[in-house]
């Protein structure tokens, strides 16, 4: 490969981390106003940030959120993949489209959509609305990793247990479940992250006592711009990044994404 | 009951979500934007009017509006494509040792929250940023650049949200390519760049179909880059539904609005398949004589 080739490649990826890298030099800047290069090194922003309710409160909410997301969409992913790898019935390509249809559709349009019609159902409760939707957003998330799971499995395995007299339950739990186990952790490892990070859907179920942090960042940056942001923004780098590591050690990174 | 019913079961509950929870919602929606909008009026008053649509598709205003989302997403699209082959080629083209570790460096980042990211580019691009404090520095500016807020902070910032998107979608095509194809070509005397357009270009053409499609639907539903980069006067869709359901409360003209956006979209994605599937069979039709000459 020629040097000017490595070059534009190597600006590339400058430009994919720079503003992860500035986020977190700014988040150990002494100043009160966010300069860069930062004048001093200090964890005072991570102090302030972490004594702001506003944070606090937002990332317990993001917190809860995501586990509870993640733990009722697990479920509901392995029951979808079951279902459409193993079931024998016509449309099962159709069915499939239909439980992934969450994440084909627009942020903003599911977001508008559940607004006007728990509106309409009357509907007021801000975290069960937003429990709900995240629900809805990231079961497809467990269908996905599931269901490629499923698909590397050897059949010959379930039919051997099966010859052998294991009764269905029997066969799921001791033979099925452990060999998608990756999947599933995958599944829910990825719904509680896209839980965590998302705004179309949330900005418009949060209200003045539930907000998730992504929606706390967003409305504290309207009137602010000091290192604190870059503080909390840091420690959601750290956090990411561990859970990216993870997801590739159990499952393999791009294969989440579903490329 | 045998046992492939009781694996059907298991369906209903998923499919009840989702019809619950995304079906109806999105009907309702589509219902709601043929309602009629009484600007400062809260209450929803049913009806069938086609009055949101006429504003939205014969108002000056809005279909600049339009407009002004659908440059955005093509500029970004083709930016993303550009740079991206060039990601991509590279991952193809580096060491299976490597391959992992690089890879991860481009993906890891879709990990992270838009709104982190947005910051990220807030600290380079703003008036007292990296950019400006560079460029004041080594005594090329004495007043700082104003680049934050406009459109061009939203390419910077979409590009860089989507370009993961278009490496994996080109690179997955590019995995499928036998390494051996491009040896071949050079071997029978073609040059680098020749090889890359002639060989490894139309079989990793897959690849750069799928992640234009992705990519481009992308942008034009891009919903918070937009409003953090571009600020509250960005004149793109999604901020301008954002705008109806959250400040201006017309709820039926938002919809009417998540309609249009959604139709154009369709509607572009639709055009650009025909064309790119058209130029596609006629590019593998001229193939031999091109190799003949």
């Amino acid at each position: 490969m020629s040097r000017t080739f490595l070059a534009v490649v190597g600006l590339l990826y400058v430009f994919m981390l720079a503003p992860l890298v500035v986020v977190v030099v700014v988040s150990f800047n002494a100043g009160t106003v966010t300069d860069f290069p930062p004048s001093g090194l200090s964890f005072r922003w991570y102090a302030y940030a972490l004594s702001l309710d506003l944070y606090v409160n937002a990332i317990i909410t993001s917190i809860w959120l995501g586990l509870a997301a993640a733990a009722l969409s697990m479920p509901l992913g392995l029951m979808a993949s079951i279902g459409i790898a193993r079931g024998r019935f016509p449309g099962r390509d159709a069915l499939q489209a239909f439980f992934l249809a969450p994440l084909a559709t627009p942020g903003i349009v599911v977001g508008i959509a559940l607004l006007v019609s728990y509106a309409a159902v009357g509907l007021r409760d801000a975290p069960l609305r937003l429990l709900l939707a995240h629900v809805l957003i990231t079961f497809p998330f467990s269908v996905r990793t599931i269901l490629a799971s499923l698909s590397r499995l050897d059949p010959s395995l379930e039919e051997a247990a099966a010859t052998l007299g294991a009764s269905p339950a029997k066969l799921f739990w001791r033979v099925t479940f452990p060999l998608i186990q990756p999947g599933i952790a995958a599944g829910a490892i990825f719904s509680f992250v896209m839980s965590f990070d998302n705004i179309p859907v949330s900005i418009f179920l949060t209200d003045v006592h539930t907000n998730t942090i992504p929606i706390a960042i967003m409305s504290y940056l309207e009137y602010n711009l000091d290192p604190s942001i870059a503080a909390v923004s840091s420690m959601l780098i750290v956090g990411s990044l561990a859970l990216a590591l993870l997801l590739e050690r159990i499952f393999g990174l791009r294969r989440v994404m579903g490329m | 009951m045998s046992r492939l019913s009781v694996r059907a079961l298991l369906i209903i509950p998923p499919a009840a979500i989702v019809a619950g929870l995304l079906v109806t919602p999105v009907l309702y929606l589509l219902r709601l934007s043929f309602f009629k909008s009484v600007p400062g009026r809260m209450d929803l008053i049913p009806g069938v009017t086609l009055f949101n649509f006429d504003k939205l598709l014969f108002d000056s205003f809005y279909l600049g509006v339009l407009f002004n989302t659908l440059w955005l997403s093509c500029l970004i699209t083709a930016l993303t494509l550009v740079l991206g082959y060039f990601l991509a080629y590279f991952l193809w083209r580096v060491s299976r040792r490597w391959k992992m570790i690089l890879t991860l460096l481009v993906v890891a980042p879709m990990m992270i929250g838009i709104v982190v990211r947005a910051y990220g580019w807030m600290i380079i691009l703003g008036d007292t940023g990296v950019v400006n404090g560079f460029l004041k520095w080594i005594g090329l500016i004495d007043q700082p650049l104003h680049m934050m807020f406009s459109d061009g902070a939203i390419v910077v910032g979409l590009t860089h949200v989507q370009l993961p998107f278009m490496v994996l979608s080109i690179l997955a095509a590019l995995d499928r390519v036998d390494h051996a194809m491009a040896e071949a070509a050079e071997t029978l005397g073609a040059d680098r760049l020749r090889t890359v357009w002639h060989v490894i270009l139309p079989l990793s053409f897959p690849g750069v179909v799928a992640g234009c499609t992705l990519v481009f639907t992308l942008n034009m539903t891009a919903f918070a880059t937009p409003v953090l980069l571009g600020g509250n006067g960005t004149h793109v869709m999604t901020v301008l539904i954002f705008q109806q359901f959250s400040q201006i409360f017309n709820w039926p003209f938002g919809a009417a609005a998540a309609v249009v956006l959604l139709g154009l979209t369709f509607l572009v994605l639709f055009v650009f398949l025909r064309l790119v599937m058209r130029r596609a069979a006629a590019w593998m039709e001229a193939r031999p004589e091109e190799n003949a000459a």
